[in-house]
Order: structure tokens, then C-alpha cells, then sequence
């Protein structure tokens, strides 16, 4: 425990400490499931955590990354590769998948996760108070709120009873992220049709389909591969001319209808808090998981005007952001 | 024996170094105890202020965040229900969601008590589902009290939920119920800081922990982890609120915490800070009370002995130099540069030693002199104070010779010690009766005695004072002759008087020193002694003219004496028994009366 006590003692000095031996510093072992450019708005809020807990990244914690550059299939691979460098704790952030890879990968060394949906119902953790095991993390709501962005598109498209639901065969929750919206199909009194991709190329037909099936909007599930690609789907959606809702907000600014979802710079803060903490000692199991309750929406008036809608009251009232 | 000038200067130097030292110490030593017991209890009164202060302002935050809440469902009640209201309060509820991040859902229910209106941020909103919730507890409590705070739950497990409702001004407006979460509470909570380190947080009633600066304290939902905490909360309800109390926080260190009540939800929130870190101000002062404590005993010490020194020293250098006059170095002087009244006594001790010197030099003259004094006269001499009159002159003296008659062959015959035992008793003799009529005793030469009078003291009548002490040389040694001429018939005692100027003075060199008288009158004197028979005094004429009639003398015929050209005329005393008779008169003496020159 002496390097941890070191650890201790260089995280309460904070940033003002002189840096240690390179070998004396802590490692952060970080799994990402994209490219760094993809991730960099994340990594920023998560050192900007790091520093409230007294890490500063090169003078008192080094962080060892491994990318998956989008192809998932890679993950638990670049998991089994951090977790052979025996890193002090490893962040498994950007979804379900990377914190299933990490969780498969050791079950000694403490892993941050930051995903949505709900760990508990995906095995990671115990309970969220009490999370028991080497894992903790943050998840966000943005899992559950897909059905709220059902509810969003029925009121832009008030009179259309068809909508268009893209899902990621690949993702961990999208089978239960399609029931939840179905149950909710079925109270708002509307049909859906399931249009499913899980690589970039796919991504077109999502928009063809829904055009094709006369949907009144295109619904994204939450899944983090299409929530780092928002830019391209912005693209597409202004190209297809198809309303759509997606969990980031990064959609609506790239020209997207409205999005709605967990705010990733509050996620990806307290999952780098949590490192912090876990370097300073304490243990996953006693950290309970955080949910991120705050749940954005943005949506752009004009793609509204191009596609030729108008946004309700309702919306406008409860929107977060309307880019104009 | 100890040595006794080492052992009281050890402990005066004790004693002045402690005096001193106590004079400093003791008012720095009461004044630094009594700013640190006044400081501690301001210190104690000012954290007691401080921590009260901050648990109300941090109940006042608290309240104002579950207010703001109350205050924003107020305003989705203000009109009854009817058909066409419901599209506006759906509007105004999605914007209260807006407004207040911490509403996590929102029913507006009618004066029915039925749900007419349901809006979420993660389920899906109804409009006019109509279920009834008007014999739920937060529809009841809102109706009857205006304002309803359903318990703490924690949904999940973890994460603190309360319901509030509220009821309008009246039953036609209906209720709003809000679902909060109060992990919002922690952005007030986390705001506050006591000190560097002191925090804030919150219990609700039945002491299970709402806020703390930690979340992951509150999302644990451990209610046996906060015990610690339900245990301060009870500590500060045993002070008495508005009384900050000591106790134990979650990590066992003591804290000093104070306690204010939210009313309504009846939460009590709870200030606390780290005792060590509330009471460092104190601290520092105390050590830095402490160094100048140190710093000053240290001065005062130095002070001390430099001031006991300066006592000291002195002292020492007098007892020395007390200590070598007292030897007898009487020459020893003192040298002392206070400039104070130490200076002063050093002066009074060298002129006492001056003084001691004089009079012990006087005192050793004076017991020469009286190796050839008179004793009255060595005593005149030592009243005086003044040796000068043993200084060289030349003065009219009557010298008085006697010697015994027969010594020589007596001394050569007898044995040392009858000779020696003879001398002492005549010596003795001669010496009472010379002191007895104040003459000097010049010198002692085997039998022969050498008187001198009129010097160095001079006497009324000198030469009238020789001839009686003459007299009496000649009764004294007459009575141990007889006993004497037992051991040689031959001995017998005679005595010459002459008178005239002589040099007198102390003469000699180095340790031997002797007053004596130089002059014919001396050689004449010795010569008259000598020429004397047995019994007799012979007087020289310069004597017998002093004495006049005073004594009757007869001139004998005058008698051819070695070292005079011309014979001397001799007188001698008239017996006193019968002057026409006198058997002892010799043959051819005529009585001698005041002569015709006079």
C-alpha cells in the first residue's frame, strides 16, 4: 500500500506538487472506443474531473490510452492488453461495450465505466448503491429517455402515426431500448419500423428507409457508435431531408432536427473524479454508481424552417437550446 | 572544612540570577498564559458564531431550494380546471421541468383528485388519464396543510427522492405534485466550506444522510456508515442548538459542528469543522506564544547574568582584594571602573588599606622602638604618631652607665647557667627601674647598661631624674646583692651619671637598627661607671649642677679618668640616712652643696 500512500499524498497536494519519479507515477489504463479526435470534447471533461481530484495528466498520473478507432469487435482485445499492463485503475468510457470488454478483462483491477443504460440489468454492477465488485462508474439516462424522443418526434410530426426507429443490432441495450419504445409506440397510438445499422456505410440507408416507409421522423436509439458519428448524421439528415432525433447534442449542431439525451461532459467529469478517487484509495465496490439526471434537449430551428416544420409550444418551452 | 570564599559567592550568584531571571519570566509567563486561555475561549465563542452563522445560511440555502420548488408548482396553480386550461398548464409544467432541473416529474391533479396532467423528463407525459390519486398521502397532506414533504426515499437504492405537493388557494385549482431529486441539494451543500477543510450536510429526520459535499455518501443509502453522523446530530441537540458541540465525523477525526433545523421538512443541517484545523489559528498563537516565551526566558536569562555578573564580578574583586589585605599584602589595591557605588566601596577598602598600611608600618617602628624605649616613652613616641624625634640631633643628655663590680671573674668562675639566671634577675631589675622613671634603656652589654634621659624624649629636670633612678638602681641591685655575694663576695654594682650634649639618633643599617647617644659625655659616663665603687654613684660636675640642692652631694676628689687630659671632678650622693655620719662616706669626700658659679 506504500505507493498508493504516495499517491495519496501526491493527490492531496494537488497541482502544485513537483512531479515524482516517471516510474513513481500511477497509471491510468484508458479504453476508448473511438479515435482521440472523436473523443477529445470527452477526454477534456473527464481530465477537467481528474484535476478536481488532485490529478493533473504527465505530472502526477499517467494515462495509458488504447483506441478502438470504431471497430467494437476490437475491444476486448485492446481490454485484455490494458489489463496485461496492470495500470492502477482502468476508464472503460463511451458505452456498454467498453465496460463489458473491461469487466471481461480483469476482475482485479478497479474500472471506471461511462455508459448509459442500466449496469445493474447488464451485470457490471450488483446494485448501484453498492456496487460490490471491481467495477463503478456513471451512467447516464440516456438509455431510458429514448421513448421521450418518440414522444418529441410525435409532436413535431402531429399527424403522422409511422416513425422510423434506427437501432444498432451491435449494441448491448438495443434490445431493450426497442422494447421500451415499442411500449411507448403503443401508448402514444403509433406504428414503428425498425431500420438497423451498425457500420458508417449503413448509415445511409437508415435515412433511404425511413423516407421509403413514409415515416414522420427517424428515431436514434442511444448507442454511442452513432452518437461519436453525430456530424456525419447531421450531414445525412439535411441531405435526406428526414427529421431526426438522436441522444447528442452534437447532431442538432451539425444540422440535425432536435436531440435529446445525458449531457456527456457531465458524465465523462464524474467518471474522471472517480479515477481520481480510486487513485487516491478508495474502492470501486464502495463507490456507488452515479447517474447523470441531466437529460438535454437541443433543437435547431433551422433545419425546423428547412424541412418545412414548426416546432409546438411544448418543445419550444422545453427545449434546453434552440439553435436558430 | 568547605572553603568559605567559594561556596556564598555560588549562592548569591543563585540567588540574583534567579531573582532576576523570576522578574522577567513570571509577567511574560502570566501574560502569555492568560492571552492563551483568553484567545482559546474568543477563539472557542468566534467558532461557536462561525459555525452557527454557516448552519443557518446553509438551512436558509436548503430552504430556499425546497421553496423555489413549492414557490414554481404555485405557479401551475391558479386557474380551475377545465377543458381548454389543459394545453396552457401542459405548457406551463414543461417549462417549471425546465426551470427547475430537480423536478424529475410533475402531476397536476383536479379538484376531483383526479390526475389530469403527468409530464416527465424519462417517462412518457399524459394528458387527462384521470386516475385517482385523491387518497394519496401527498393529495391529502397538500389539501390540509397547503404544503406536503413526503419522507426521504431512495430510489434504486441510491438515489434520494422526496415528493412535494402543493395545493392551490383553493380546492377548484387542484394539486401539483412534483417528484424532486435532491442529489440537486449537493450543488448547495458542496458550497459550502468552513475554513479550509470544514463541510456541511444534511440529515433528514429520522437521521438518514440527504446531502454531503461526498454524493457518493448519500447514494450509498448506508444507514449504518452515517452513524457517526446521527451521533453529532444528537451531540449538538444534547448543547442545545445555536451551541456548536464536539464529536466525530465520518473519518473519526474530532469536529467541532453546529446545527440548524430546516422547518417544514424537518431536516436538520449540520456545519462542521475538524477541531485541529477550527482551533490552528489558536495554535499558532500558542506557538508563537511559545517561541517568544522561549526567545524572552532566553533574553531574560542572558539579561540575568550579565546584571548578576556585573554584581558578581565586583563582589568577587572586593572579597579578594578584602582577602589579600587581610593576609597582610596591605599593598594590594582594588581596581574597580563601575562608576557606581561598587567604584565607592573599592575606593573606601584601598583607603582603608592605605590607612592599615601607615598604621601597621607605625606599629612595627613603634615595636622597635620599644626594644630600646622606655615603654612610656615608646607609647609618647606612638601617640605622637611621629618618629622624627629618633631622628639625629644633637641635645643636651644625661646618660646614666652602671656595671657590676667583679662580673668578668664571677662569669668566667660560675657555672653558664647561675651567670645567665644572675643577668636575667639584674636586667629585670634595671629595666623596672628605668621604666619607672621614664628613662630609655639604651643597650644591654654583658653586665654593663646604658641609660639615656631627655632623649629621644625629652623630660623636665633630666639630670635630677638620673640621679634618683640611680639611687634607686643602687637600692634594687644593693637587696640582690646580698644574696649574690653567696655565690662571689667579690660582686658589687656601680653607677655613673654624666651630663652634657651629645648626638643622638637611630644608627645601623638593614635589620639592625639602634638608638643611641654619641659624645664625651657618654665616654665620661662609661668612665665614671667604671672608676664607681661598689655602692657607688658617681655624678659629673654638668650633672650635679643641674641637680642643685635638690639632692645633697659631696664632691669627692677629682680622679684622673682614661680618654681625659685633666682629672674630672666627681660628685656623689649624700646617703640619706645621716649625712654627718655617713659611714659610707669615702675618705677625703667633702659635702657638696650648690657651688659658688651658680
Amino acid at each position: 500500500m506504500r505507493r498508493r500512500d504516495v499517491i495519496a499524498l501526491a493527490g492531496g497536494a494537488a497541482s502544485s506538487i513537483v512531479p515524482a519519479r516517471a516510474q513513481a507515477l500511477p497509471v491510468i489504463g484508458y479504453l476508448g472506443s473511438e479515435s482521440p479526435e472523436r473523443y477529445s470534447s470527452r477526454l477534456k471533461a473527464f481530465s477537467e474531473g481528474l484535476a478536481a481530484a488532485g490529478y493533473v495528466e504527465g505530472r502526477t498520473v499517467e494515462i495509458d490510452f488504447r483506441w478502438a478507432d470504431g471497430r467494437y469487435n476490437r475491444l476486448p482485445a485492446l481490454a485484455n492488453e490494458l489489463a496485461d499492463r496492470h495500470p492502477y485503475v482502468i476508464v472503460a468510457p463511451g458505452g456498454a461495450e467498453v465496460a463489458l470488454a473491461a469487466k471481461a478483462a480483469t476482475a482485479a483491477i478497479p474500472i471506471v465505466f461511462e455508459m448509459g443504460g442500466d449496469p445493474v440489468a447488464l451485470g457490471l454492477v450488483s446494485s448501484l448503491s453498492r456496487p460490490g465488485g471491481n467495477l463503478t462508474g456513471v451512467t447516464s439516462l440516456s438509455v431510458e429517455v429514448s421513448r421521450k424522443r418518440l414522444e418529441f418526434m410525435c409532436e413535431v410530426r402531429p399527424g403522422f402515426k409511422l416513425f422510423a426507429v434506427a437501432l444498432n443490432p451491435a449494441s448491448p441495450t438495443s434490445a431493450a431500448q426497442l422494447k421500451n419504445l415499442q411500449v411507448a409506440a403503443e401508448t402514444l397510438g403509433v406504428e414503428l419500423v425498425v431500420l438497423k445499422a451498425s457500420t458508417v456505410q449503413e448509415f445511409e440507408s437508415l435515412f433511404t428507409g425511413a423516407q421509403q416507409a413514409n415515416a414522420g421522423g427517424l428515431v436514434f436509439t442511444s448507442d454511442p457508435y452513432f452518437a461519436f458519428r453525430s456530424p456525419q448524421l447531421g450531414a445525412l439528415a439535411v441531405r435526406h431531408a428526414v427529421p431526426a432525433i438522436t441522444q447528442s447534442r452534437d447532431f442538432p449542431l451539425a444540422g440535425g432536427l432536435m436531440s435529446y439525451g445525458g449531457d456527456f461532459n457531465q458524465s465523462h467529469r464524474h467518471t474522471g473524479l472517480y479515477a481520481g478517487r480510486i487513485l487516491h484509495g478508495e474502492k470501486p465496490a464502495d463507490l456507488p454508481v452515479q447517474r447523470v439526471t441531466k437529460v438535454e434537449l437541443f433543437i435547431n430551428q433551422k433545419a425546423a424552417d428547412a424541412l418545412g416544420l414548426a416546432f409546438p409550444p411544448s418543445l419550444l418551452a422545453s427545449a434546453d437550446r434552440v439553435i436558430e | 572544612m568547605a572553603d568559605p570564599s567559594v561556596a556564598p559567592r555560588r549562592s548569591l550568584f543563585t540567588k540574583y540570577f534567579c531573582a532576576l531571571f523570576a522578574a522577567a519570566v513570571a509577567p511574560l509567563l502570566i501574560a502569555s498564559g492568560s492571552e492563551a486561555w483568553f484567545g482559546y475561549h474568543d477563539q472557542r465563542a468566534r467558532l461557536n458564531d462561525l459555525l452557527d452563522a454557516e448552519a443557518r445560511l446553509a438551512a436558509v440555502k436548503i430552504q430556499d431550494f425546497i421553496e423555489g420548488i413549492r414557490d414554481q408548482l404555485g405557479w401551475t396553480l391558479q386557474l380551475p380546471w377545465s377543458e381548454d386550461s389543459v394545453e396552457r398548464r401542459r405548457l406551463d409544467a414543461l417549462g417549471l421541468l425546465r426551470q427547475a432541473p430537480a423536478v424529475i416529474s410533475l402531476s397536476l391533479v383536479d379538484a376531483a383528485g383526479k390526475e389530469r396532467l403527468f409530464v416527465s423528463r424519462i417517462g412518457l407525459n399524459r394528458i387527462n388519464r384521470g386516475a385517482d390519486l385523491a387518497g394519496t398521502p401527498a393529495v391529502m397532506g397538500a389539501r390540509a396543510a397547503g404544503t406536503w414533504f413526503g419522507p426521504v426515499t431512495f430510489r434504486y437504492g441510491s438515489e434520494p427522492f422526496m415528493t412535494i405537493a402543493v395545493a392551490g388557494n383553493r380546492s377548484a385549482v387542484g394539486v401539483a405534485v412534483a417528484e424532486v431529486n435532491l442529489k440537486f441539494i449537493w450543488e448547495e451543500i458542496s458550497g459550502i466550506r468552513v475554513g479550509r477543510t470544514g463541510e456541511a450536510f444534511v440529515l433528514d429526520r429520522p437521521g438518514r444522510l440527504v446531502a454531503h459535499p461526498d454524493i457518493s455518501l448519500v447514494l450509498r443509502a448506508d444507514e449504518a456508515a452515517t452513524r457517526p453522523l446521527r451521533a453529532l446530530r444528537d451531540a449538538i441537540f444534547l448543547t442545545g442548538l445555536g451551541q456548536a458541540a464536539t464529536g466525530q465525523d465520518l473519518a473519526g477525526k474530532t469536529v467541532l459542528a453546529a446545527l440548524a433545523q430546516i422547518p417544514g421538512v424537518d431536516w436538520s443541517v449540520i456545519v462542521e469543522q475538524p477541531l485541529a484545523e477550527a482551533f490552528r489559528p489558536i495554535y499558532a498563537a500558542l506557538w508563537r506564544t511559545a517561541a517568544l516565551l522561549v526567545a524572552g526566558a532566553v533574553l531574560a536569562a542572558v539579561l540575568a547574568y550579565w546584571l548578576t555578573q556585573r554584581m558578581v564580578g565586583p563582589i568577587r574583586l572586593l572579597e579578594d582584594g578584602v582577602a589579600r589585605i587581610g593576609a597582610g599584602q596591605l599593598d594590594h589595591r582594588i581596581s574597580l571602573g563601575t562608576g557606581d557605588e561598587f567604584e565607592r566601596l573599592a575606593t573606601r577598602f584601598n583607603a582603608m588599606a592605605d590607612e592599615l598600611s601607615v598604621s601597621q608600618e607605625r606599629s612595627e617602628r613603634i615595636s622597635r622602638l620599644k626594644r630600646f624605649l622606655a615603654p612610656q616613652v615608646a607609647e609618647l613616641v606612638d601617640r605622637i604618631g611621629d618618629d622624627r624625634v629618633l631622628d639625629g640631633r644633637r641635645v643636651e643628655v644625661v646618660v646614666v652607665f652602671c656595671d657590676l663590680r667583679g662580673f668578668t671573674a664571677f662569669s668566667a668562675g660560675a657555672e653558664p647557667e647561675t651567670v645567665i639566671g644572675v643577668l636575667r634577675e639584674y636586667y629585670d631589675t634595671l629595666q623596672e627601674v628605668v621604666s619607672e622613671h621614664e628613662a630609655t634603656l639604651i643597650s644591654f652589654h654583658g653586665d654593663g647598661v646604658m641609660v639615656l634621659l631627655n632623649a629621644p624624649v625629652s623630660c623636665s629636670d633630666p639630670a635630677l631624674r638620673a640621679v634618683t633612678m640611680a639611687r634607686d638602681m643602687q637600692a634594687r641591685v644593693q637587696k640582690l646583692l646580698v644574696g649574690w655575694r653567696t655565690l662571689d663576695p667579690r660582686l658589687g654594682f656601680g653607677v655613673g651619671v654624666a651630663m652634657g650634649p651629645a648626638t643622638v639618633g637611630r644608627i645601623g643599617s638593614g635589620g639592625r637598627l639602634d638608638y643611641t647617644a654619641i659624645g664625651n659625655v657618654v665616654n665620661l659616663a662609661s668612665r665614671l661607671s667604671a672608676s664607681a665603687a661598689d655602692s657607688e654613684t658617681l655624678i659629673d660636675r654638668e650633672a650635679a649642677h643641674a641637680i642643685g640642692t635638690h639632692i645633697p652631694l659631696v664632691q669627692l676628689p677629682s680622679r684622673s679618668l682614661k680618654g681625659f687630659d685633666r682629672p674630672v671632678p666627681v660628685f656623689v650622693p649624700v646617703a640619706r640616712s645621716s649625712t654627718d655620719t655617713d659611714p659610707s662616706l669615702p675618705a677625703g669626700a667633702e659635702p657638696f652643696y650648690r657651688p659658688a658659679m651658680f
